[in-house]
């Protein structure tokens, strides 16, 4: 920043930041900050105008540091960062109109120009801090989802149960199936029942990827049964027309199992004493 | 980046352009169902160049794009090029006996698909797997 | 390259341990026929555990073995068809209807043995 502005900036510090303050409680309300304490609220406020007024007089760079360790914990206290870009918005007007006030039209355009690229510099910061939190966030969401991702259980020799809980995109599609065959040959598994109760909807989408698995496992060597058919689903696939007739299907994973025995041979028998 | 050539004259080349690409496909780090599908895919596109064009040019090679790796198949030959490319993507159209599911299973195989194919001239297919 | 064509009792034994080249995959196709016709086989299975891959071609001389076999009177198990290689067929639409399957060898022989008594 030129040092002229920057001299400007530090003689009108105090005018800046209270008529910040004071305009900002505008874009609160918008926000739905009203429920943080004022004390809080206006502690943090303050905080972030010194920061940004103090990269003035220290350089961009020791603000950066500050200014990253600030919105980390702002993000922490869940502050929208739209409430934070308005606030620079308003901190720009702010700061325009009060250099401007006695300048009488002298170096304007400069000042202008000085004082757009040092905010824009602090709202790159800002989202990027953001953006960066967000994209952690969702990898470790993925990395969540990918843990949740259907187990294969082995319930009886040659039998085994995986149970599908949650929406299934194409991506845990791929996986499900390949959890499902690696599992039924290292189980040797006979019969696979694939449990959907926890499915909460069967599209198109979501019928194609369980009948592929189920061609896949006869492939293998193995057959499938799908349980677990609620009676909304029911309704869904054949109003959808989606055809499950090649399919075999129960209704409940009981069921399901009392199939699976007979189709390996073997039964349960309540021991006589 | 490397890329590697086979020229595709007999069915042997068949085997050599399969075996390039299930090379290439580890070293980029595909897991072994996504070699499987990469291999195949070469499979039926070479085989496709030797049935139909009889000399043809298989070339794979790694690509690397934005924040994504992947590896790239292309095929191309100065055959009699395909009449009707709408009908030779659909399911169970063949013209050799075999099981009509060689050009649509390749696109399904990939994650990427480009056919180019006039009458007379030839034919250039770009198919790309790209590492989850 | 041949695959070696190995007799047990009334049933025919296949482990393909080599990758199917075209020519291989129909001299198989050949030999396969020809000792059925030999040994009057009743059931046959092959073993595609070392199998890394399947194209549509290997596919249909495969399912082209099975009907073959069926029409002499020969059973056709297919065994130890690999993950990765099942959901490559599936992606492709290759889905074998009309093929028995089964885990392995032993399961293989297992359900022969069940559909000729049954």
């Amino acid at each position: 920043m030129k040092p002229s502005v920057a001299k400007l900036i530090e003689t009108k510090r105090e005018i800046i930041s209270e008529d910040w303050l004071k305009k900002v409680e505008e874009v609160r309300r918008e926000h739905h900050l009203e429920n943080i304490s004022d004390h809080v609220y206006t502690n943090t406020n303050k905080e972030f105008v010194e920061i940004i007024l103090n990269a003035v007089g220290q350089g961009q760079e020791s603000c950066d540091e500050q200014l990253s360790g600030f919105t980390e914990r702002l993000i922490q206290l869940g502050w929208p960062l739209s409430y934070l870009t308005r606030g620079l918005q308003t901190f720009r007007k702010v700061i325009l109109d009060t250099l401007f006030e006695d300048q009488e039209g002298k170096g304007d355009f400069e000042i202008y120009y000085e004082v757009e690229s040092w905010v824009d510099e602090i709202v790159n910061t800002l989202v990027n801090e953001y953006s960066g939190s967000w994209e952690n966030t969702v990898f470790l969401q993925k990395m969540a989802l990918k843990e949740l991702s259907a187990p294969l259980i082995p319930v009886f020799e040659h039998i085994s149960v995986m149970p599908l809980i949650g929406t299934i995109d194409t991506e845990r599609a791929k996986l499900i199936m390949e959890n499902l065959l690696n599992g039924v040959i290292e189980h040797r598994s006979q019969v696979v029942l694939i449990d959907i109760t926890g499915v909460p909807v069967v599209d198109t989408m979501v019928a194609n990827h369980i009948i592929q698995a189920s061609e896949a496992v006869r492939l293998v060597g193995a057959d499938c049964i799908l349980v677990g058919i609620r009676p909304e689903i029911a309704q869904t696939i054949v109003n959808l027309g989606i055809d499950l007739s090649k399919f075999p299907t129960k209704s409940t994973l009981k069921k399901g199992i009392a199939s699976a025995l007979e189709m390996t041979q073997k039964k349960i028998v309540k021991i006589e004493n | 980046m490397s890329q590697t050539c086979v020229e595709v004259r007999s069915e042997w080349s068949i085997v050599a352009a399969r075996q390039a690409g299930r090379t290439i496909a580890k070293e980029v780090g595909f897991g072994s169902v996504d070699q499987a599908r990469i291999t195949t895919a070469i499979s039926e596109l070479a085989r496709n160049i030797y049935l139909y064009a009889k000399v043809g040019e298989i070339c794979i090679e790694k690509v690397v794009e934005a924040n994504k790796v992947g590896v790239k198949v292309s095929a191309s030959d100065n055959g009699p090029g395909i009449k009707d490319l709408r009908r030779v993507m659909e399911d169970g159209y063949t013209t050799s006996g075999g099981l009509g599911a060689g050009l649509p299973g390749v696109k399904r195989l990939m994650d990427e698909f480009l056919i180019d194919s006039k009458e007379g001239e030839g034919t250039k297919i770009h198919a790309v797997k790209w590492l989850r | 390259m041949r695959i070696p064509i190995l007799k047990l009792k009334e049933y025919l034994l296949v482990s393909v341990q080599i990758e199917l080249d075209d020519q291989t995959a129909l001299q198989f196709q050949e030999d396969i026929l020809n000792k059925i016709h030999e040994e009057g086989s009743r059931g046959v299975v092959i073993d595609l555990t070392s199998v890394d891959f399947i194209d549509s071609f290997i596919a249909k001389v495969l399912g082209d073995v099975v009907d073959m076999s069926n029409l002499m009177g020969a059973k056709v198990v297919l065994t130890g068809i690999q993950p990765a290689v099942a959901i490559t067929l599936v992606d492709m639409g290759i889905l074998m209807h009309g093929v028995p399957t089964a885990l392995d060898l032993e399961q293989g022989l297992e359900k022969l043995q069940q559909e000729l008594e049954g």
